[in-house]
């Protein structure tokens, strides 16, 4: 290969940084460094080449850290086209377009994937796995902060809610599993008429519901709802979900505003909590039709529930979180 | 190990390597003639005429950044993130090399392995604080006042990796920062300025960025700091008279008008009262747009001032960002970035760091030539494995 042309470049021996200008060749499979008094002759499997990053100068280094500085890439290409040399597999991807086409599908691909499948289960197969003293811990927290702020004592008799709890122990889960919970009552102006259940099982009744209510099978019909959250672990599926798209939004639009990076991740999870919504209905439905009831006592309890939220309600209540209603209410008449 | 030292060492290493041709297995045959090496304890010849100031040069494109943006965020998701080390090292040779100074590009040669390997702990800190924090905020307390004390350490070591891991024309950078003022200014000047309520925070940046630019070298040369305390307080208080002057006024008003209303005079309470409401409507309003101007301008700003006051042993730099490009470019990346869904977010960072290094000079004390390395032949020494073993880098 003595034929080959010597691409003009600059040396730097790694000790100065004086630049000698020298040629680079290459001769019976070595490189051949030559000019300003340096006089090389390296293997040419002992020198490395860097990869090409668009107009920056390419390194063609020596083990010892002296390397050249070469600008003509065309020259460079041609030569090292000639040895065989063949650029790492990335550097070949970015280089051609219809890859890096492919690539991109290939992240929008994973992206959605990971969104509506891939998240899902690895949180519901990790929220299974919490123990549940730590089921415990969170949700005598969560109460105590909700005690705090939200609710105050139910004024509903002692007996009227004992009955209460225990018409719905006489109901049997659908899949003949015990599922622990403890129902708690509570009184929330603020809140209006709401039920909601924390990871351990406590289910929080608001005065407010009750007595919305026309009959107790309608309240019972909401507490199957709940447990279909408790026995599907939702509450520790849905935070573990949010913290995760909560962190890959804030990672990807990070730089820019953290308040910007806040409304796609709350349109992200609003997904999430419409499925475990329909999932818990799904459940309640079951549960309800297993015990001789009919799911349509829920569809009409969440009927009420929008009439006193929606016209001037207080604004933070229970179909906030519960979107699309009116397509949960048709599912469960369906369901009849 | 000394400078004086290592020139021996260099010279013998020369002398060495001009008298014999080294029959190895590498046959390396090295003839220098250039005598830099062996003179370098003689002072430079003076330069006959003042050296012209050198820009530096950003030669990268958005469309080819855009490539290696979108094939590493790829890689990274399919690996579950473990590839997100060797992105990053692809993008940070990506940026290095493309910015030039005198016709040669910076070059970055991080392992991907010590960077995964800090990754892993950062990541774990964090998982571990925010699992703790769920239920047993005691411990979750402990875990946080571990962080903080490791903290500081790790962030000087990962400075020391960025560094020695930066180069120039086949010289390395170094920082020879110690621990103990590591914890200083990554511990205690923090602590200060948070109980003065931010009083001491612009003496806090100053021990910082003094700390950072004065233990810094690039081969045998040390990079000097020489902007003063009071230069980092006139920044700040020109800062928050420029920005906070006009919304604190308007709301000083308001108050004025507040008390106004109160008058006994109908007529007059009304007139205060419905200026009140404005006043406060806009005072906050004022206020709220003067913090989103006010970050840009202090960190142009400051960026200024922190390299106008550098200096690379007889080199000076001068940096001369403008605070409205500066901001123009980030009003204009950030719409263009929501529009596009993210995809102009390699564009957005190119025409930054494109920006960003087009503004800097070095105004050169003597010619470029003249830099001596330190042990760059030395890199499988002893002190090199075991701190390459030790290496971290956690900033992600």
């Amino acid at each position: 290969m003595s034929g080959a042309p010597a691409i003009a470049c600059d040396y730097f021996d790694g000790l100065t940084t004086a630049r000698h200008p020298v040629t680079l060749r290459v001769e019976d499979a070595h490189a051949r460094v030559q000019g300003n008094g340096i006089d090389r002759r390296v293997p040419l499997n002992d020198v490395k080449v860097s990869e090409r990053m668009g107009a920056a100068p390419r390194l063609v280094s020596f083990a010892d850290g002296a390397f050249c500085e070469v600008r003509d890439h065309a020259s460079l290409d041609a030569l090292l086209a000639a040895t065989g040399y063949r650029d790492p597999v990335v550097a070949r991807i970015q280089s051609r377009w219809l890859w890096v086409g492919a690539a991109l599908a290939a992240c929008v691909g994973l992206v959605v994937l990971g969104y509506l499948y891939l998240l899902p289960w690895a949180a519901e197969q990790a929220a299974g796995q919490i123990p549940r003293s730590a089921m415990d811990s969170i949700s005598q927290q969560t109460l105590a902060a909700l005690d705090q702020h939200l609710f105050k004592p139910s004024k509903l008799p002692a007996d009227r809610q004992e009955a209460l709890s225990k018409r719905f122990a006489l109901l049997a889960t659908p899949d003949g599993d015990q599922v622990p919970h403890a129902i708690v009552f509570r009184s929330s102006p603020r809140m209006g008429a709401n039920a909601l259940a924390l990871p351990n099982g406590t289910i929080i009744v608001t005065d407010e519901l009750v007595d919305r209510s026309d009959t107790d099978a309608e309240i019972l019909s909401v507490l199957t709802h709940e447990l279909g959250h408790v026995q599907r672990r939702h509450g520790l599926r849905l935070l573990l979900e949010g913290s995760v798209v909560g962190l890959v939004v804030a990672w990807y639009l990070g730089d820019i505003s953290s308040l910007v990076a806040a409304i796609p991740a709350a349109l992200l999870q609003a997904r999430y909590s419409r499925d475990l919504e329909q999932e818990a209905d799904d459940y309640g439905a079951r549960m309800l039709r297993f015990n001789g009831l009919s799911p349509s006592l829920l569809a009409a309890m969440l009927e009420k529930l929008e009439s006193a939220h929606r016209p001037g309600g207080s604004g933070a209540g229970y179909l906030d979180s519960h979107p699309a209603t009116a397509d949960r209410i048709r599912r469960l008449r369906e369901q009849r | 190990m000394t400078a004086s030292t290592v020139r021996v060492e260099a010279v013998i290493r020369t002398v060495a390597a001009t008298v014999e041709s080294v029959p190895d297995t590498q046959t390396v045959t090295i003839a220098y003639s250039t005598p830099t090496m062996t003179d370098d304890t003689l002072p430079a010849a003076p330069p006959t005429e003042a050296l012209a100031p050198i820009a530096l040069r950003f030669t990268g494109s958005g469309s080819e950044y855009f490539r290696i943006w979108i094939v590493n965020l790829a890689l990274t998701f399919v690996t579950f993130g473990i590839y997100s080390a060797w992105a990053k090292v692809r993008r940070l040779q990506y940026f290095y090399r493309n910015t030039q100074l005198d016709g040669s590009g910076f070059d970055y040669h991080g392992n991907p392995i010590a960077i995964l390997k800090g990754r892993l702990i950062a990541f774990g800190m964090f998982a571990a604080y925010n699992f703790l924090k769920g239920w047993d905020s005691t411990a979750a307390l402990v875990m946080a006042v571990v962080i903080g004390a490791v903290l500081p350490w790790l962030l000087v070591r990962s400075l020391a990796f960025r560094m020695r891991n930066s180069s120039w024309r086949a010289l390395r950078f170094r920082f020879n920062g110690d621990v103990a003022g590591g914890y200083k200014v990554f511990l205690l000047w923090p602590i200060a300025s948070v109980l003065t309520l931010g009083l001491l925070a612009p003496a806090a940046y100053h021990a910082l960025k003094s700390y950072q630019h004065g233990n810094t070298a690039f081969g045998t040369a040390p990079f000097t700091f020489s902007a003063t305390v009071r230069d980092f307080y006139r920044l700040c208080l020109r800062t928050a008279i420029l920005f906070g002057g006009i919304p604190l006024a308007l709301l000083l008003l308001a108050g004025v008008n507040g008390v106004l209303s109160r008058s006994a005079v109908p007529a007059m309470s009304d007139l205060a009262s419905m200026g009140f409401w404005l006043l406060l409507e806009v005072g906050v309003f004022a206020l709220y747009f003067a913090l989103l101007l006010a970050m840009p301008y202090f960190l142009t700003r400051s960026q200024n001032l922190i390299w106008n006051h550098t200096a690379l042993g007889p080199h000076r730099f001068e940096c001369r960002l403008r605070v409205r490009t500066v901001l123009w470019l980030y009003v204009s990346n950030f719409f263009l970035t929501v529009v596009t869904l993210g995809l102009f977010r390699p564009f957005a960072v190119v025409r930054m760091a494109r920006y960003r290094a087009e503004s800097m000079t070095l105004v050169p004390g003597e010619s470029l030539d003249q830099f001596v390395g330190t042990q760059s032949r030395d890199v499988a020494a002893l002190g090199e494995e075991l701190s390459e073993f030790l290496d971290i880098d956690i900033a992600l």
